[in-house]
């Protein structure tokens, strides 16, 4: 624990320092301004039936996809390929220390960036009247999905450090986060839209389809539901994730 | 230093130890040790399978059979018990960029279970001790030179005091100066911690170490003293005479101090001819060769004899099969 606790202090302070996270931030930030910005003007034009808020945070795939395999390509396949990881596995520090080290690290990182992202509704609430303000959505909105993004981020940057720990490549550890992200946040949608009910022969799909809808996740929590299932979803995937990464860096020769 | 566990019989055992990549065979077989406080130089040709045994001690890479231990405990069974009384620096010296000196020192000693309040001292005292305070203390560790780099990681490896430490070419890229200051400092440790080092400048491991173990394609060929392995890979002495006598007579001389004696033709310039004159291990004429010749009327301008270094002894040793004449 007392590793873990020196790991993690390092990574967060790296992080902080490196100007990957702020290269990331930057493009986080730009890419939420705009589409909020977008969604504040289709709200201003006529009534639609989610609130801009909950608008924007519908595009969460978007950073999602681009941004965190930035955050997460480097954490393993550059230390890989630089040997510090070797290096620092000569260390009573164990590969599990290391690991969740890295993982809480990135996560915490990515819900900072999720928070700051908080900012643009509370400005634009604050630059509009009582009844437009009002408009703009409820807050429980933006914090439930707030909480929708901090679960599942669990498993997405799992995802991401388990793509980082099987190469030496940053790159190819983006790209490889870049697909298991999309197949996670895609195949949920896609079984949701296939009319899986008229075919008899895909009629075993139909639970795992009700659990992996990504969308119907961020609708509960938008909504203010609170189920279990998604908390056992993204719970389970994170430690598989992380029990497969500290099994690959142990068996790193 | 850690105080509380026995004294062991060795520091550090390699108990035929295997490692295999497939069908190719990187170790095979070794075995040796390193008692403790003992300087060990760990020697073979480029691709003999040093880095892969010195990784498979260090716990960073596990072996396909055989028995790895570091101060009486299993790399395999409890490598983070191992790892508390081992410092391993690897061949390239892997350090991260972007840390300052002094940060990654207090990091590594953090990680390395030195006492909280022992950090500070510690991490000052190795910046002292490997001359990094005046000028690299400060610095990004990207911008320090080959030198500097492994002083730092000479100094990570002294941090915790440990019972052991493996460090694998700490001399490579360094000048003559830095090369000095290395040795110095590998040599303070003698009697402090069990040291195992590769190199291949074999005057510096001449210098420094007590013990040799030589390796050839992942096989133990020689280990032991300098002095034994010289006896038994090299058991002759060998002379450098300068005469004008020629072959015959110098090999009719040579022969009435000792009949084993060999002569061998060099070089011939200005009427003078150099030979090689070698005589069996243990031979009483060694002492008495240069008396024979002059005794024997033979003009003789110069006579040496052969100092084997080290250098010598690796020669021998890599040139004949593995598994072929160890010492234990």
């Amino acid at each position: 624990m007392r590793h873990f606790r020196t790991l993690l202090a390092h990574e967060l302070r790296s992080a902080a320092l490196s100007w990957n996270t702020w290269a990331a931030a930057g493009l986080f930030l730009a890419l939420m301004g705009g589409i909020h910005f977008f969604a504040l003007v289709d709200a201003a034009r006529a009534p639609a039936p989610r609130s801009p808020v909950e608008a924007t945070l519908w595009f969460f795939w978007l950073p999602l996809l681009c941004v965190l395999p930035l955050l997460t390509m480097r954490t393993f396949a550059e230390e890989r390929r630089s040997g510090t990881l070797a290096a620092l596995l000569t260390t009573p520090a164990s590969p599990a220390a290391v690991v969740w080290a890295k993982f809480l690290a990135a996560w915490i990182v990515w819900v900072l960036f999720w928070l700051a992202f908080a900012a643009f509704p509370f400005l634009a609430a604050q630059r509009l009247d009582g009844a437009n303000a009002r408009a703009l959505g409820e807050g429980s909105a933006l914090w439930g999905g707030l909480c929708f993004i901090a679960v599942s981020g669990l498993l997405h940057v799992a995802i991401g450090i388990l793509c980082s720990c099987v190469t030496r490549s940053a790159a190819l550890a983006a790209l490889l986060a870049f697909i298991s992200l999309l197949a996670l946040t895609a195949a949920g949608g896609a079984l949701e839209t296939l009319p899986i009910e008229s075919w008899e022969w895909l009629g075993w799909l139909r639970e795992p389809a009700a659990h992996l809808r990504t969308f119907g996740h961020l609708q509960d929590f938008t909504d203010g539901v609170l189920d279990a299932r998604p908390l056992v979803l993204y719970g389970t995937g994170t430690l598989l994730c992380l029990g497969l990464a500290v099994l690959t860096v142990e068996g790193q020769e | 230093m850690n105080e509380a566990a026995p004294l062991p019989e060795a520091a550090v055992v390699a108990e035929r130890l295997t490692k295999r990549y497939g069908s190719l065979t990187a170790v095979e077989d070794l075995s040796f040790s390193v008692a403790p406080g003992e300087i060990v130089g760990f020697l073979g040709p480029n691709g003999a399978g040093k880095s892969t045994t010195m990784r498979i001690l260090s716990g960073t890479m596990s072996g396909t059979s055989g028995r790895a231990a570091i101060w009486g405990v299993s790399v395999a069974l409890d490598p983070a018990g191992a790892k508390r009384h081992l410092a391993y620096m690897p061949e390239n010296n892997p350090l991260p960029e972007d840390l300052r000196v002094e940060e990654y020192l207090t990091l590594r000693a953090r990680l390395k279970d030195v006492a909280p309040d022992r950090v500070s001292e510690r991490v000052r005292r190795v910046m002292e001790d490997c001359d990094l305070t005046r000028r690299a203390s400060g610095r990004l560790i990207g911008q320090l030179s080959k030198g500097f780099r492994q002083r730092v990681g000479i100094a990570d490896a002294l941090l915790a005091e440990p019972r052991v430490v493996i460090l694998d070419e700490p001399t490579i890229g360094l000048d003559p100066h830095q090369i000095l200051g290395i040795r110095e400092l590998i040599r303070s440790l003698r009697g402090k911690m069990a040291v195992l080092i590769s190199s291949h400048i074999l005057h510096e491991v001449e210098q420094v170490c007590d013990k040799v173990v030589i390796i050839n394609r992942g096989r133990l060929v020689a280990q032991g003293r300098t002095e034994d392995l010289r006896r038994e890979l090299l058991p002759e002495a060998a002379f450098t005479v300068v005469t004008r006598a020629d072959e015959a007579a110098l090999l009719a001389a040579c022969r009435a101090a000792d009949p084993a004696a060999a002569v061998v033709a060099a070089a011939s310039a200005d009427g003078w001819n150099t030979f090689r004159v070698t005589l069996p291990v243990g031979s009483p004429a060694r002492e008495t060769l240069a008396g024979s010749l002059i005794g024997a009327g033979l003009a003789l301008r110069e006579i040496a004899e052969e100092k084997f270094g080290l250098e010598d002894i690796f020669l021998a040793a890599t040139r004949r099969a593995p598994g072929e004449g160890r010492r234990s």
